[in-house]
């Protein structure tokens, strides 16, 4: 079963993860995918991987069940590790890479409810800080702010240029969503939002292409999607809006590059493109039926007692 | 003893109350639950226990180990609970010997048989599930004994031919068969009756094999965990063993126990690294359905409580604990795991991967394209099927499908926001943004997005013209009499504060008429799929038809109203931006609906702008009529003052630092680039820098997402920002060795300091390169590229000679 898939850069390739313990990277040429490389590492089902910025190099994280996250590096045309972190307790759920003008920086979030942030000190060695009990019960979701909040440049329209901060956004099974922020090297959490009323699923962040705010898409085991917006540039005041509520559990949130489209994926197999219409509105704009998902047919995977 | 609170019904006990107890209790071996399903005996290297299990804890019964000294016979590996006679006990010492111990002996030592025959650690222990007497034993010294408890020694001894026995286990549906596992990664299969040889022995896993178990319904199905992380399910019943299921789980594997009542479930626990407990339905072989993760060590012993009650499980651990666990709160990695995976292509496509339901294969259920209702829609790329589990037909329920959805094409359906990003890069390449004068710029590229159904970006372009150009330039000779017309007619008047009004009180007028335009939205849809530049310029005169007398009407009321002197024109037109800075957010449908306006009423347009723009509840088309009626406010507004009479740009600035802004706000951030590099100067200064810095580095990470570079390093000479110039000048020194004498060139340029000759010399026809040279790193030899290229072409050696195999890439 495929966990995650994620496009790179440029959306020549496709990395996919699964519970069979394998990545595999899929060439996007022509409209066909080729396999191009199955990376085999992990001891238990990947649950993501994340590609890193074109210029550090093909650069692949995953994050698996057997509590690790694997740095995979292309050279030459072959995948090699380039660093394993083992520090969580239990299952790693998440990795995101931080924006390229951070270096290479990536967070985890883990099951045992902490959030690790490691970041390559160009020796080739990682340095990890942990953020311990990020959320209680276990993060399911990380997910960085672009390098250059834009509301701190409008908003600041003299002020010398500040080194932008590094922020990310993390959704736990305690319904939280929380932002975190660096200050002297430290990992402090700048805010807390609630509105989920049961474990969020998947968080992230909207690239800032041109766009004037912050904004942070959510979704959660209960159903609900949250556009979070935030004007102000200190970060302080997000504001939830309720952009649908789905009848089944909504598994993830995708941003298109420019940010303005979110693809909202469910339990129900389907995949929906919102867009927000002139009056902040979010509109359903697509709507694409798998029709081969168990919809039509019983429920098979009910869990048994 | 104590009680967890947040799963109070899982039982917990910890042994000893004080600490000296406690270290003494040390390691437990193993454990299992009494017949009557209300003890437990719990048996380790310094403990031999039974409890009684209660509602809320776990009460010691008996103390096996009884008297001061501790003799070796009792530091456990196994125990095992006789499931006739209530009060038989057998534990295998790690001295190799085998103790059978009574309980309703009255005595304090309960101990009744020893039979010390094993030479090493007995591992295992077994009774007959029928049997009364008969008790299996396995140890590391590689055999098996039989042993008649009405006798005082074995009755047969097995010999696995091989190393340490870790485990056996009576068949529970042949009489006399059982299983035996060993550390060389060999399952034997013995018949109780023939002690020379096994009937069947075949490898199972790479590694020991430390526990195997019998599916207590399914006749032959064997379980065995091994080293290697792996558990497997075997058919025994045929003639070869045959492989059923294959559970890969993340440490290796110390027991397997299948759950009772549950056909594909077992149990394991693991020997290190991981604590949990984990039970798997087989089917699933990577993620576990349950896992019970209490234990802070690692668990050594785990047991069903009741042959039929899949719903409590006891289980001890080298963390001195023991706990019975209540299936419910057992956390479901299964469930947890996710099943989809979606992402955005920087293309636009979107990949997305699904649960595949068991009935996939059915070749009837297709993927349907997306729901035609909504502006786009996806076809499907190449279906990939993608098997993630090892496919057995039994595990249909976990494979995934893989696909990539493709934005459709807009031939079907002539919608100019199809394929954003293929006209993103039409755009990219074929604007043209300097080198021309600036009125020439705009038409090209008015007429570019024009060819890509980009109506409003084109729209943009042809203002700007005018309110820059001063129009004379125009080639669209439509424009220019709409426009001149209006503007003369207004430029007397001034677009005062009772035209403002008007279009306030018409607001009421625009609510009655918001049916109408919707319908004409769709009307000129069809009709601007013909629509030509002619139109096009039209629509930005916008002036034609029903809309343009109603205009008329209306300003001529102005005129008449309108008492306001010529000269108050410039606050006015102030007071105009306010409009034309809220105006824009209308804009945003235009995309969508493409150039309406022409053939609909201008003024119901225009309220609607406002009204969209205020109250923001218009959405859909028909805030497309909006966008244009807004769009044409902003060209009235400018184009007044422009004809009527001459105005500084300054005044209209505003307006297009509003667009600009809008087309950032919207994502849009190459139409934003794009016209601030062709404005320059007119409009850079207006837009704080750090802005412009953002919109800049905006549009270069997406053209360096679509490898445009060209575009990117033609953006960044063009751009007026210095900080996005500067970008131009990084990393772009080269060091360069000289070719004859390989040393580094100093800053001088192309002559060598030590062998004083011209550094730049073609290898191939020996002259001075001058425009594009090309070197090989490794030699240093280089020339004029085409020369290179010819001659790398026939040969891969350096042209110099010196025998280096060039590599140009």
């Amino acid at each position: 079963m495929i966990h995650d898939a994620q496009m790179d850069y440029y959306g020549t390739r496709l990395a996919t993860c699964s519970s069979d313990r394998s990545v595999k990277i899929f060439d996007i040429k022509n409209g066909s995918q080729i396999l191009a490389a199955d990376l085999r590492g992990h001891e238990g089902p990947v649950w993501q991987v994340a590609w890193a910025h074109p210029m550090f190099g093909n650069v692949l994280a995953s994050c698996s069940y057997d509590r690790k996250v694997i740095i995979w590096k292309e050279e030459g045309g072959t995948w090699d590790r380039l660093y394993e972190y083992d520090g969580h307790d239990s299952s790693v759920n998440s990795v995101s890479w931080a924006s390229h003008e951070f270096g290479l920086l990536l967070a985890c979030g883990s099951s045992d409810g902490s959030i690790s942030v490691l970041s390559c000190l160009g020796d080739g060695t990682w340095e990890p800080h942990k953020i311990s009990n990020a959320h209680t019960i276990g993060c399911n979701a990380v997910s960085w702010a672009p390098a250059v909040i834009p509301g701190t440049l409008m908003d600041a329209p003299s002020g010398p240029k500040s080194t932008p901060v590094k922020r990310f956004v993390s959704g736990g099974c305690d319904n939280l969503i929380k932002i975190w922020r660096e200050e002297d090297g430290q990992w402090a959490e700048e805010k807390k939002m609630e509105a989920h009323s049961d474990w969020v699923r998947d968080v992230a962040w909207a690239p800032s292409i041109g766009l004037p705010s912050g904004t942070i898409a959510s979704c959660s085991q209960d159903g609900r999607v949250f556009i979070w917006t935030c004007d102000d540039p200190a970060g302080g005041s997000w504001t939830p809006k309720l952009l649908h509520k789905f009848g089944d559990v909504v598994w993830h949130v995708s941003w298109s590059i420019t940010g303005n489209i979110l693809a909202v994926s469910g339990g129900d197999n389907k995949v929906s493109l919102w867009k927000e219409s002139t009056d902040g509105q979010w509109k359903c704009v697509s709507d694409v039926n798998k029709g081969q998902g168990i919809s039509s047919g019983p429920d098979e995977t009910r869990p048994e007692q | 003893m104590s009680l967890l609170t947040s799963h109070a019904r899982i039982v917990r006990h910890e042994f000893g109350t004080s600490l000296e107890e406690l270290s003494r209790s040390g390691h437990r071996g193993t454990l299992t639950s009494h017949r009557d399903y209300l003890d437990v005996v719990v048996a380790g290297r310094n403990i031999l226990k039974v409890f009684a299990i209660e509602e809320e804890a776990f009460v010691e019964k008996v103390n096996l180990r009884v008297g001061r000294r501790t003799s070796v016979n009792y530091s456990c590996s196994d125990v095992a609970w006789h499931q006739l006679d209530d009060n038989l006990l057998a534990t295998a010492a790690t001295n190799g010997a085998v103790v059978t111990w009574n309980l309703s002996r009255s005595s304090r030592n309960k101990q009744e048989l020893l039979f010390a025959e094993h030479k090493r650690t007995v591992n295992k222990v077994c009774f007959h599930q029928a049997e009364l007497h008969t008790l299996l034993s396995g140890s590391q010294d590689g055999s098996m004994k039989c042993f008649d408890l009405r006798r005082k020694d074995s009755v047969c001894t097995f010999n696995g031919q091989s190393e340490s026995v870790r485990d056996v286990q009576f068949s529970p549906r042949d009489y006399f068969a059982f299983a035996a596992s060993f550390e060389n990664g060999n399952v034997q299969l013995w018949d109780l009756r023939r002690s020379d040889r096994c009937e069947r022995m075949f490898t199972a896993h790479n590694g020991p094999v430390f526990s195997c178990d019998w599916h207590p319904e399914d006749r032959g199905w064997l379980a065995t965990g091994g080293r290697d992380k792996m558990v497997k399910v075997w058919d025994m019943a045929s003639a070869r063993p045959r492989e059923l299921f294959c559970v890969q789980t993340i440490a290796s594997v110390a027991r397997v126990k299948w759950r009772p009542e549950r056909r594909y479930h077992l149990a394991t626990c693991s020997m290190m690294v991981d604590h949990t407990i984990n039970v798997w339905d087989v089917r699933r072989p990577f993620i576990p359905f349950a896992a019970f993760e209490e234990h802070r060590d690692v668990t050594t012993g785990i047991a069903w409580r009741l042959p039929h009650d899949p719903h409590l499980l006891l289980s001890g651990a080298k963390d001195c604990t023991l706990f019975q666990h209540i299936f419910k709160d057992a956390k479901r990695p299964a469930d947890r795991a996710n099943p989809e995976a979606l992402c955005f292509g920087p293309r636009g496509d979107v990949a997305f991967a699904a649960k595949e339901g068991l009935s996939a294969n059915d070749p009837a259920r297709r993927a349907l394209p997306g729901d035609r209702r909504n502006p786009f829609f996806f076809i499907r790329k190449a279906p990939e099927p993608y098997d993630a589990s090892l496919t057995q037909q039994h595990s249909g329920s976990v494979c995934s499908v893989l696909n990539v959805f493709q934005r459709c094409d807009a031939k079907e359906k002539l919608n100019p926001l199809e394929n954003e990003s293929e006209s993103f890069v039409e755009l990219a390449q074929r604007y043209c943004l300097a080198g021309r004068p600036f009125a020439e710029l705009c038409d090209h590229n008015a007429r570019i997005a024009m060819e890509l159904c980009r109506h409003q970006v084109a729209q943009t372009w042809l203002i700007l013209k005018l309110l820059y150009a001063g129009g004379d330039a125009s080639p669209s000779p439509a424009l220019l009499p709409n426009g001149g017309i209006f503007c003369g007619k207004d430029g007397s008047s001034g677009l005062g504060g009772d035209g403002m009004s008007e279009r306030g009180k018409s607001e009421g007028h625009g609510d009655g008429g918001l049916e109408e335009p919707n319908e004409e939205t769709e009307g000129s849809d069809v009709e601007n799929l013909t629509a030509s530049v002619g139109l096009y310029a039209a629509a930005a005169g916008l002036y034609s038809g029903n809309g343009e007398e109603e205009r008329l009407e209306l300003l001529d009321q102005d005129t008449t109203t309108s008492d306001f002197p010529e000269f108050s024109l410039p606050p006015e037109a102030f007071a105009l931006r306010h409009e034309i800075v809220d105006g824009p957010a209308g804009l945003e449908h235009l995309q969508t609906n493409g150039p309406d306006g022409p053939g609909s009423g201008d003024e119901d347009g225009t309220d609607e702008g406002m009204r969209s723009a205020c109250q923001g509840k218009v959405g859909g088309s028909t805030a497309g009529l909006g966008i244009t009626a807004a769009e044409s406010v902003s060209l009235i507004s400018v184009s007044q003052p422009l004809f009527g009479q001459t105005l500084p740009p300054e005044v209209f600035a505003p307006a297009v630092i509003a667009m600009l802004e809008f087309y950032a706000e919207r994502g849009d951030v190459q139409s934003t680039v794009s016209t601030l590099i062709v404005l320059g100067e007119k409009a850079s200064g207006g837009v704080d820098t750090l802005v412009q810095e953002h919109w800049y580095l905006s549009y270069l990470e997406l053209l360096q997402r679509f490898r445009l570079w060209d575009v990117a390093t033609q953006v960044i000479r063009l751009s007026t920002c210095a900080a996005i110039s500067a970008l131009n000048h990084d990393s772009t020194s080269l060091n360069l060795n000289c070719s004859s004498c390989r040393r580094a060139l100093g800053a001088k340029g192309w002559l060598c300091d030590r062998c004083r000759r011209c550094a730049s010399v073609c290898a191939v026809c020996h002259h001075a390169v001058k425009g594009l040279f090309v070197w090989c790193q490794g030699c240093s030899h280089g020339g004029h590229l085409k020369h290179m290229h010819d001659w790398l072409s026939a040969s891969p050696h350096c042209p110099t000679g010196c025998g280096h195999l060039c590599e140009y890439t």
